[in-house]
């Protein structure tokens, strides 16, 4: 009787080894069949490479918005693709997918996120004859010095307009107690948030509402991960009366999310159209990675690369953005959008140039209590 | 006080999980195998029940998918745990070692297969499971406002869980061998218990709870599953040591260790507690000094199984 039992765990172990063992997809080629014009083309070859960062392809963020971009124009110019996984969050291990991907025929390597500032930094000056898109970056060697050369475009996004978009809307659809929780006070995650608190400011006073009539709660907690710890202190919030929070950093959105759910809140999503992850969503704080991607590989393939240059995606290029069609506003309408919207676009009355980011002109950082609000009461939550 | 009750409520989900893996360990250490394995069975369990949710959610109704899942997490939870059984009591190997393989296994497993399920590798599922206010007992002031809205009948499952091990470990035979197990086995032995046998049952009983309590930790909490625990099968060990492997001082530390965890992250929800301006840090550090200061004390006659951990050799004395 035991002899079986010990059978049978060890075939159970086997077999999950045997599981374990069989080859991981690390790198998956997305379009294997030869473009339209190049038939004879070899087929482990891949015109554009992406890599990712630490997330995964289907992270419901950066590299799933990038990768979207890489893809869809791909497959409407029948371009061979194929994104690469590096086996660990390093520079170097950045850099030996790098290589991969130029060894696998890349002419033009995506690469999304500020880690890969470094090695893209690195990676210009090895394949000159490679162009490099680097999403939400420049490129910089260890100490900053920046430079950018010209097989190599940096993207950058106004998170402060899509922040500033979000908490315009909210103020404006009658929410009047708000809440933002980031996730590490990194320069994206600040950007959204001094944009949000300003975009609350300007609806507020847009609409003559008494100084101190809206409240926002301010706060990072210091991670990007869903935690009970992030639910409760969500759930406290909205225990305390606060209508909507903007949940900006990664999977905190799903336990800011699940607190909503039980207390009939609502959460703003971030930097993807995230209202199909919960009901409680009334629209999210978009950046256009696909469009961005979609757009420079355009630029590439007509000659037009803009290389050596470090671009900003804001609304004046439709870079930034709420998702509309899918958001639950009850008083916001599209024409109401569509007007802020253009007057950020245009930036009428330098309302999208006043905007405080994280750092003032002379590269100072700014901090949220320097924010000049009268019609907006700010709580910082340390 | 519907702070109070707010409090109390939150404390649940922090809380009930804790204790049911706690108690969990607790099975395991008293037959005498150290199970640090808790963390990686909880992923696993959680991931099985979710995925299971996931998959069959709209086609039953809420409360009934949720004890299947409770019972499938609880199924795959036994099935994890019987390899570290097998590893520590069969080929007598390290435990710490085998516990450190589930751990660093289960949340790879977790993701490579929802990957290939789902070709993602969050898990989503829709929280149908809270209850709102049970009928009848919602409405006993105080207590119903305590324990009896804004529930989930893993709430109740905890304390049945509770109650039932301290009846099994201190009321019956079974309970009375399987300490004996992890107090002197080759006594044990000596009298005709097959020590193996009890081993395995108190590594399969952690396995269930631990695989259970993976489950319930994730399910009020969050949307998705995505392969991670956060570090919350290690704290039940805490939990466990704290409460002296025994069953009720299992449940106060539980409850301790909830409750910090969440004032800790609440307090800025509550006028109280913030005008307090306690940094939110000290709530956090509590339970921890508090694990130590009770560890350092009770050191001495600590209520540890004395054979906890040592592989049992029929030939040594």
């Amino acid at each position: 009787m035991k002899r079986i039992f010990a059978l049978v765990l060890t075939l159970v172990m086997v077999l999950s080894l045997a599981a374990c063992g069989s080859p991981t997809p690390q790198t998956t080629p997305d379009n294997t069949k030869p473009s339209d014009n190049s038939s004879t083309a070899v087929e482990d070859k891949f015109e554009l490479a992406m890599i990712t960062d630490i997330g995964t392809i289907d992270d419901k963020s950066f590299n799933q918005g990038t990768w979207e971009g890489v893809k869809k124009y791909a497959e409407e110019k029948g371009i061979t693709h194929k994104y690469y996984k590096p086996t660990e969050k390093s520079n170097d291990a950045y850099l030996s997918a790098i290589d991969l991907a130029v060894k696998g025929g890349a002419k033009v390597v995506v690469t999304p996120g500020f880690l890969f500032e470094e090695p893209i930094y690195i990676a210009q000056d090895q394949y000159p004859d490679v162009n490099f898109v680097l999403i939400d970056g420049n490129p910089h060697d260890a100490n900053y010095n920046y430079r950018t050369e010209k097989n190599t475009v940096g993207v950058l996004f106004a998170e402060e307009q899509a922040g500033f978009l979000a908490g315009y809307a909210a103020v404006k659809d009658g929410y009047t107690k708000l809440g933002f929780m980031g996730g590490m006070a990194v320069p994206a995650v600040v950007r959204y948030g001094y944009g949000f608190v300003q975009g609350a400011e300007f609806a507020a006073k847009e609409m003559g509402l008494a100084p101190g009539s809206i409240t926002i709660n301010y706060h990072y907690t210091g991670g990007f991960d869903a935690t009970p710890e992030v639910q409760t202190l969500a759930a406290s919030w909205y225990q305390s009366g606060i209508e909507v929070i903007f949940a900006c950093g990664g999977a905190l959105g799903n336990s800011v999310m699940a607190a909503a759910e039980q207390t009939n809140g609502k959460v703003i999503g971030v930097d993807v159209d995230q209202s199909y992850e919960s009901n409680t969503v009334i629209t999210s704080a978009m950046k256009g990675l696909g469009e961005a991607v979609y757009a420079i590989l355009d630029q590439y393939y007509k000659g037009t690369f803009p290389g050596g240059q470090g671009l900003i995606f804001s609304a004046k290029n439709k870079g930034v953005g709420l998702p509309m069609a899918t958001s639950k506003f009850n008083k916001f309408t599209q024409a109401d959008y569509d007007a802020i919207y253009e007057k950020l676009a245009n930036d009428t009355d330098g309302i999208a140039s006043n905007l405080v980011k994280d750092t003032d002109a002379s590269g100072k950082s700014v901090a949220v209590t320097d924010l000049k609000t009268s019609a907006v009461v700010l709580k910082v939550v340390e | 006080m519907d702070t109070i009750y707010f409090l109390v409520q939150q404390m649940m989900y922090f809380s009930i999980p804790l204790l049911v893996v706690a108690l969990g360990g607790m099975f395991s250490e008293r037959s005498g195998v150290t199970n640090i394995a808790l963390e990686g069975i909880m992923i696993i369990g959680a991931f099985t029940g979710i995925l299971f949710i996931n998959m069959f959610q709209g086609m039953l109704p809420g409360q009934p998918i949720l004890i299947l899942a409770i019972i499938i997490a609880a199924a795959t939870g036994i099935i994890v745990s019987l390899t570290h059984a097998f590893a520590s009591i069969n080929m007598k190997a390290d435990q710490v070692i085998s516990g450190t393989a589930i751990n660093m296994f289960a949340p790879a497993f977790a993701i490579y297969v929802a990957r290939m399920i789902r070709t993602v590798q969050q898990i989503p599922f829709v929280n149908q499971f809270r209850i709102e206010k049970v009928p009848v007992l919602g409405d006993i002031p105080l207590l119903g406002g305590l324990f009896f809205r804004n529930a989930y009948i893993t709430t109740y499952l905890g304390f049945a869980i509770l109650i039932i091990s301290w009846v099994v470990l201190y009321k019956t035979r079974f309970g009375l061998r399987l300490r004996a197990c992890g107090e002197h086995p080759q006594a044990a032995d000596s009298v005709g218990i097959n020590v193996y046998k009890m081993r395995y049952i108190g590594v399969a009983i952690s396995g269930a709870l631990a695989g259970i309590g993976g489950l319930i930790f994730v399910i009020p909490t969050s949307t998705n599953f995505n392969a991670t625990v956060a570090g919350y099968g290690f704290l039940a060990l805490a939990v466990l040591i704290f409460g002296q492997w025994n069953p009720f001082k299992i449940l106060l530390a539980a409850f301790f260790f909830g409750l910090m965890k969440t004032i800790a992250s609440a307090y800025s929800g509550i006028p109280v507690l913030s005008a307090l301006d306690i940094p939110n840090e000290v709530y956090k550090m509590i339970p921890y000094i508090a694990t130590l200061i009770v560890l350092a004390f009770t050191s001495k006659n600590s209520q540890a199984p004395k054979a906890e951990g040592i592989p049992y050799d029929k030939g040594s004395r």
